[in-house]
């Protein structure tokens, strides 16, 4: 019978051994422990936090941002079982093909898989979402009778869907840690230990191989897990911190040696009222402004630049959504007056939508994580984020918005304003996703990734990463589906590696 | 009721006196712009005020505007065609300017600027 233990009940001095140690019991640490119930492997899932939100524990996430303004780290993310899909809001979406491939235009792209890769782990990964039918962009089959899809002229940006984490009673998306503690308790090789703080890897003599992890509690604990593998599922910030403070072998960290373990940060920026869309009639399908239920899956349109918009004009995959209702002012109201009667339309019942927008950027190695000098109350140290967004990532997301507008236009459904424009302007009106990605990229070479293809540090024979902290670009989906379809492949991995 | 033939002359008389009133006034009280060069493209807009407010954002975002070679080129860009097909010939071959934000067709952007040369 597998067991939950409060780590504070464990004996200081305590040497636990499993075949696997996964650190982090958020969604891709929860997916990988079941995924590999159905072996004999004992498994020891070490997190963090307890079954609930913890002040002092969450309190360990702080630290600092000296770059581009940025959410606090220590509200961004949740240090409890379940992690942070205690509070995400539920949005799937597979990455594109395209998001994998290298493209000349894009520094630093190309994932060293394709998608077909992890493409058969999605329905597994959707399932563990709870996202219902796993439909996308055969939603449109679906979604007829609430109304058509927004008439574009040929171009360069297509409606496509987003599904959504089952909406449960408490009309919540799937929080894994309550969603399946239960599940997680049935397993008998799994021993899941709360309040437990992985503190540092430690590595052999040789410096190759993880041969113990320290892990403390709030309360004075101190004991030591020995695995013959570990996976490290703490998210993309946590991941990098570990890896660094973990120095007593390496100076630069753990799996660190070409110093690019906490670079390449990346998040989606999520900027309001990007854009002000003007349908002529007035009408546009529900499902364009809020999640609608169909054929057993919640979904919500999104207006997506197409692959071969995207090629052909050096675009990143940022998506467009349409948000809230607007009033015009004058000059808007004359905009669409003059225009629909020039291009012979009836805009009479003309409506304004704000338009919002989930925004890839480019992947920057100086966007990065290192160690700060303050200490967290357990003596780690703090992790200091050196925050950047390129003026470039919004021009190119302007470009794929100009597009939108001239396909509204050519086909007299509607026109477009672009709303931001100057730096100063996006940053007023930037939020992020709170989706963090890209400190332990993954590339077949060790020069330009910290893990391999099978998600190993490249540096060390049995620590291997699971999360979007591997992604070596971003896309514009959100990554929790994403990241466990990696985590699935990686549990495969391990069943044929560790048999 | 039935009208004498005097009466219905009166009647229809007066019908007619009020509606030619009723053209005239408009006629006096139509919103009369100078004269400009380019009349024959201002006619084309439905509001030359609304146009003209447009067309100062378009002129914000146009350096070295020629408001004659413009005129020329529009002139023949359109060549006798109905607006509403330039202006589709302008999105399809990715032909826009930006007023204040708003992604207009070319033709539509330089037309509403030379309303607002004309007013200025």
């Amino acid at each position: 019978m597998g067991a939950f233990i409060d780590a504070r009940t464990v004996s200081s001095g305590t040497v636990i051994e499993a075949d696997l140690a996964i650190i982090g019991g958020g969604p891709a640490g929860i997916s990988m422990a079941m995924a590999l119930a159905g072996t004999s492997l004992r498994v020891v899932l070490l997190e963090s936090g307890g079954m609930n939100f913890d002040a002092k524990t969450q309190a360990l996430y702080e630290g600092s941002n000296a770059g581009a303004p940025y959410l606090t780290l220590e509200a961004s993310r949740l240090r409890f079982l379940g992690g942070s899909s205690n509070h995400w809001g539920g949005w799937c979406r597979p990455l594109d093909a395209l998001d994998f491939e290298e493209r000349g235009w894009l520094p630093h792209s190309g994932w060293p898989i394709s998608k077909k890769d992890v493409d058969r782990y999605f329905v597994k990964a959707h399932s563990l979402c709870e996202a219902g039918m796993l439909l996308y962009d055969r939603a449109a089959d679906y979604t007829q009778e609430m109304g058509p899809l927004l008439q574009l002229g040929r171009g360069g940006v297509t409606t496509r869907f987003f599904q959504f984490s089952k909406m449960r009673d408490s009309v919540l998306p799937t929080h894994f840690g309550e969603r399946y503690a239960a599940d997680l308790k049935k397993l008998p090789h799994l021993s899941v230990y709360l309040q437990a703080n992985v503190m540092r890897l430690g590595l052999d003599s040789g410096g190759r191989k993880i041969s113990e992890i320290d892990v403390t509690t709030l309360t004075g604990k101190k004991f030591k897990v020995k695995p013959k593998a570990a996976v490290l599922a703490t998210g993309a910030i946590e991941c990098a911190r570990l890896m660094l403070v973990s120095n007593d072998i390496h100076p630069a960290g753990v799996g660190n040696s070409h110093d690019l373990v906490g670079r390449f940060f990346a998040d989606h920026p999520t900027p309001r009222d990007t854009a002000t869309l003007i349908v002529f009639d007035g009408k546009l399908a529900p499902f364009y402004g809020a999640p609608q239920t169909v054929n057993g899956a919640i979904v919500r349109a999104g207006l997506f630049p197409s692959e071969a918009f995207r090629r052909s004009n050096a675009v990143m995959a940022s998506s467009i959504t349409v948000e809230n209702k607007l009033d015009l002012d004058a000059l808007g109201k004359a905009a669409v007056t003059e225009t629909a009667r020039a291009l012979g339309v009836d805009a009479s019942d003309a409506a304004a939508f704000s338009l919002g927008c989930g925004m890839e950027i480019t992947p920057d190695p100086d966007r990065r994580f290192t160690l700060d000098d303050a200490r967290d109350a357990l003596g780690m140290p703090k992790i200091k984020l050196h925050m950047k967004i390129a003026d470039a990532d919004f021009d190119r997301f302007r470009q794929t918005l100009k597009e939108l507008g001239r396909q509204l236009l050519e086909s007299r459904t509607g026109m477009l304003k672009l709303n931001p424009r100057t730096r100063a302007e996006w940053l007023d009106v930037l939020d992020w996703g709170n989706h963090h990605m890209g400190t332990t990229r993954m590339s077949t070479d060790p020069r330009k990734g910290v893990v391999d293809v099978n998600l190993k540090v490249h540096d060390v024979a049995n620590l291997y990463v699971a999360g979007s902290s591997v992604f070596p670009t971003y896309g514009a989906a959100n990554p929790t589906v994403n990241l466990l379809a990696l985590a699935l492949r990686l549990a495969d991995h391990l069943k044929g590696v560790l048999k | 009721m039935k009208l004498s033939r005097r009466q219905t002359l009166y009647v229809g008389g007066g019908a007619l006196a009020l509606a030619g009133a009723g053209a005239g006034g408009r006629f006096l009280l139509r919103k009369r712009y100078a004269p400009s060069p380019y009349d024959d493209l201002l006619v084309l807009l439905n509001n030359r005020d609304a146009a003209a407010q447009i067309g100062e954002t378009v002129l914000a975002e146009v350096d070295n505007f020629d408001p004659k070679a413009t005129a020329d080129h529009l002139r023949t860009r359109i060549a006798g065609r109905p607006l509403s097909a330039v202006l589709t010939e302008d999105t399809s071959k990715g032909r826009l300017v930006e007023a204040s934000g708003w992604v207009l067709p070319e033709s539509l952007g330089l037309i509403c600027a030379l309303a607002a040369k004309a007013a200025a």
